[in-house]
């Protein structure tokens, strides 16, 4: 019988550093997998942490990773060549049929444009699947932007709204919450209209708030939660919520469905 | 017609002279503090019919009957007659009340029988030390008290015997919830800290209060002594006039067995060393230790003592507290 | 097939099984309670019928038979992962009906919920179920009023009359084994609790909307958030995975899971320090809802069994039974407010 518990070994192709405390790690990785899926990563004696794949290649697989603990830290200390212990990838993900035709707007605050990315990078080359694509990402300071290459390249096929919670505007940066660019987003048919959004939890209720005053219909939101998870797999119960379990039936919950979750 | 009354004798007998002339208290040790409630109707005749009507608890945890003539006293001692063996007092002869007033009361808080933090029913420690000291002249007191928080306030006392609980720890049944950690640091000495998910205690540092036992919710740590306990043995606190001080330990992880056996070599040692002239024939042992150094104490306190492997001796020690003289 | 044994008969028996299982059973472990001079009623390895507790609740169930409350999943080294070996016998689990239910939530997440669980099932697929007969309910049983008082799906029964043991045998190839031992053959049903001292009732418009009310609010000062409520209940499946290097060598080393309570800290915390229900009322409010509410949306049954052991472990007194008992009136309160 399988052992989802064993890990494999995968080798760390490259390493990107967006700020001194978030770097890409890209892992050698042939399979399925969709953006918004999570990976257990690994090293032995120090843990396993859940993290979301943030980047699918051919023959590998993007996981941005913040350092904020014990395992992310030892993660750290690894460069190309090195491996790490992958098990997954677990969980839903996004399902990129739901937003073709729409008109798409994805929401991320801080490291939660990690498990979108994908979605993004799909529609800003593949611009005429969808109605239409708009980004808006926030972060804390303009220190703390990722993805900036990526930002630039997309900014040629979709529109984005970058904005920081702290400093100076700028010709590309703009400052505010994201909440505060909502009403920017001009739909023609807001029955059509669809949302993802991802970020820390009191920036997604407020922002799932936001569009649903802009008068996007609830079926057509979709938000993806962080949880502690030590399984993936359903049984450990640190993810469960109501009668749900993040780590199989998420983490992207459609809003019919995440707005009854209680913690 | 003037009374002629041996007071020497009657005090021996555990009756006092008291400030009302012709008027005297009985005196009745209670091992332990604890009585069977049936007793306690028992106090209240004698109080009614012989004393005045009014019952003092002692501080060492005994009752007086004061008010009682002289004359009454041989009725009064017949009347404690079931007192004295319900609570299993030796005595010389039945009838005769309590034989020895030298010795004071073995005191103890309540222990295990009631209190969650006892490490040993100290009741029962009590009643065999009772057993094994008594009847005796010689100015001892002793005190036990259930855990590391001395209720009983044992330090006290010539031998304070506080409980202590050994730690045994499974580590397959620890789920490393910390409860152990946290109670031990913030209801003890923090000797608990966590070592790869799981707790390691310092020996060293561990009073064995039993926190972490109480408090696990797994059973990962019990009491690893079982049916035999453990104590802390403090010697030689007390009040009194001259230099008041707090005991100090001089064994960790004791048993039963050689606390009895201690106790029984310093009447020993006492017997050998008292000043022969002290008033009335008592003089703190304290104040004998003084006099021939610990060394020579710890020389007959330890005849024939076999401790157990874990218990640690501390020598030698150092008294405090004021001095008046 | 049911046979009345004797006491050298049944641990005849014992030994026959043992060739083959190794016997779970609650038992008394002397002076392992929690104050001293105190016992200790928990699952251990039995030999003998006498080492057998049968007339006291366990404190702690079954479940650690097959959720070992500390269980090594793998041992690495630098480069090497070795799966750690599971006992070569398999496990007889002596259980009295309601636990026999527990089993039931215990597959529902560990064999159904997502992938099943290696570990887990290595495990389960060896064990032989023994029911302990059980007339009588104790003060905090449940277990009617959660429709878990009886059973059919074990291998063989126990029941205890004047020194005499009588069992009724469903696994076909121990029948031989029993007839040798047993003073006769006869019919023999297993007995079963029919009424309780604790009664519940769960509300039938019960929703999660009851997590508004201020019931919840009495248990951030009284729970200790201690965790023996899930530790000790037969259908609490939470783990949390731990690594760990050996201190002698530092290179080698294992990943194990413990048991995990929702009530202890640290539950919900996630890397870069948030977490979730920091209140010990909301954990309540999580656990009880999950018991009587959650899990019954999920898979269709109610997860509690009524097995009472949350309420005789509580060192505060706080009575789950009554905390079901009052989510009607929770439930009214919270609708009035809407």
């Amino acid at each position: 019988m399988n052992n989802e518990y064993i890990p494999f070994s995968s080798e760390i192709l490259e390493v990107i550093k967006h700020t001194d405390i978030e770097y890409t790690f890209r892992l050698a990785y042939k399979g399925e997998v969709r953006p918004g899926q999570f990976f257990e990563v690994s090293l032995p004696k120090y843990g396993e942490a859940p993290i979301s794949v943030s980047g699918i290649g051919e023959e590998c697989v993007d996981l941005t990773i913040r350092r904020v603990g014990k395992v992310t830290n030892e993660i750290f200390e690894h460069y190309v060549g090195d491996k790490l212990r992958l098990r997954g990838p677990y969980g839903n993900g996004f399902d990129i049929e739901q937003y073709k035709g729409k008109e798409l707007v994805v929401v991320a605050g801080g490291t939660g444009l990690s498990p979108v990315r994908g979605v993004v990078d799909y529609f800003a080359s593949h611009p005429d699947e969808v109605e239409s694509m708009t980004l808006i990402a926030g972060f804390k300071t303009v220190k703390d932007i990722l993805f900036l290459e990526d930002l630039a390249r997309w900014r040629q096929s979709i529109e984005i709204i970058l904005t920081v919670d702290c400093g100076e505007a700028d010709a590309v940066c703009q400052v505010g919450l994201v909440t505060e660019h909502l009403p920017k987003l001009k739909n023609r048919n807001i029955q059509n209209a669809a949302a993802i959004v991802v970020g820390p939890p009191p920036m997604m209720r407020f922002t799932c708030l936001g569009l649903l005053e802009l008068g996007y219909l609830e079926s057509n939101i979709w938000v993806s939660q962080e949880r502690k998870m030590c399984c993936g797999i359903g049984k450990c119960g640190h993810c469960k919520i109501n009668d749900v379990y993040v780590c199989v039936d998420g983490p992207v919950f459609n809003y019919t469905r995440a707005k009854h979750l209680i913690d | 017609m003037s009374q002629d009354i041996n007071t020497k004798k009657l005090k021996k007998n555990a009756f006092r002279v008291t400030k009302v002339r012709g008027k005297t208290a009985s005196r009745i040790r209670i091992p332990g503090g604890y009585l069977p409630a049936s007793l306690l109707s028992e106090l209240q005749d004698i109080a009614q019919t012989y004393g005045n009507g009014s019952l003092h608890i002692t501080s060492r945890q005994g009752f007086e009957i004061p008010g009682i003539d002289f004359a009454d006293m041989p009725t009064v001692n017949e009347k404690l007659q079931p007192l004295i063996e319900t609570l299993e007092i030796n005595q010389t002869a039945p009838g005769t009340g309590y034989p020895a007033a030298g010795t004071r009361n073995v005191t103890a808080c309540i222990g295990n029988r009631v209190c969650p933090y006892g490490c040993y029913d100290t009741v029962g420690f009590a009643s065999r030390i009772e057993k094994a000291i008594f009847p005796n002249d010689l100015h001892f007191k002793v005190a036990l008290t259930g855990c590391p928080n001395d209720c009983a306030k044992v330090r006290m006392h010539d031998f304070g015997i506080i409980g202590m609980t050994l730690p045994h720890f499974d580590e397959n049944r620890c789920v490393s919830c910390k409860a152990c950690e946290k109670y031990c640091r913030r209801k003890s000495v923090q000797a608990i800290s966590m070592v790869n998910e799981r707790p390691v205690r310092n020996e060293e540092k561990c009073i064995g209060c039993g926190e972490c036992v109480i408090n696990c919710p797994m059973r990962a740590w019990t009491r690893g002594e079982g049916s035999k306990k453990r104590y802390r043995l403090t010697l030689f606190g007390r009040t009194g006039k001259r230099n008041p001080r707090l005991g100090e330990d001089f064994i960790k992880w004791a048993d039963e067995e050689s606390i009895i056996k201690i106790i029984l070599n310093t009447y020993d040692y006492v017997a050998e060393y008292i000043d022969r002239d002290a008033p009335e024939g008592k003089e703190h042992i304290g104040y004998i230790v003084d006099r021939t150094g610990f060394e020579e104490y710890k020389k007959w306190a330890l005849k024939d003592v076999e401790l157990p492997s874990e218990a640690i001796v501390y020598s030698p020690l150092y008294w405090h507290g004021p001095k008046y003289m | 097939m049911g046979y009345r044994m004797d006491q050298a008969g049944i641990n005849r028996v014992f030994n026959g099984l043992a060739k083959e299982y190794r016997l779970f059973a609650p038992k008394c472990f002397e002076y392992e309670g929690a104050f001293s001079d105190t016992d200790s009623i928990h699952y251990g390895e039995v030999q003998t019928i006498e080492e057998i507790e049968l007339m006291k609740k366990s404190n702690h169930s079954f479940k650690d038979a097959l959720l070992p409350i500390s269980e090594t999943l793998f041992y690495f080294t630098e480069d090497e992962v070795k799966v750690a070996d599971a006992p070569a016998k398999g496990a007889l689990l002596f259980l009295r009906s309601c636990d026999l239910h527990a089993l039931k939530r215990l597959d529902a997440i560990y064999l159904q919920n997502g992938e099943k669980d290696f570990y887990y099932k290595r495990l389960r697929d060896k064990i032989k179920i023994v029911l302990i007969g059980c007339e009588q309910a104790f003060e905090s049983c449940f277990c009617v009023d959660m429709n878990t008082n009886r059973s059919e799906n074990y291998d063989l029964s126990l029941d205890t009359i004047d020194g005499e043991y009588y069992l009724n045998c469903q696994f076909r190839e121990w029948d031989m084994l029993l007839k040798e031992n047993a003073l006769e053959e006869t019919i023999v049903m297993p007995k079963h609790v029919t009424e309780t001292v604790t009664k519940v009732h769960v509300p039938d418009n019960l929703t999660a909307a009851v997590a508004a009310s201020t019931m919840w609010d009495e248990y951030d000062a009284r729970c200790i958030a201690c965790g023996r409520c899930n530790f000790s209940c037969p259908t609490c499946t939470c783990y949390t995975m731990q690594d760990i290097f050996y201190t002698d060598n530092g290179k080698v080393g294992e990943r194990r899971r413990v048991q995990a309570s929702c009530m202890v800290d640290g539950f919900t915390d996630v890397a870069g320090g948030g977490s979730y229900r920091k209140k010990h009322g909301q954990r309540m409010r999580f656990k009880t809802l999950h018991k009587m509410l959650d899990f019954k949306q999920r898979f269709g049954y109610q997860m509690c069994v009524g097995c009472g052991r949350c309420d005789d472990v509580c060192p505060e007194y706080i009575s789950f039974s009554n905390i079901v008992n009052r989510l009607d009136s929770a439930t009214q309160e919270v609708s009035k407010n809407e």
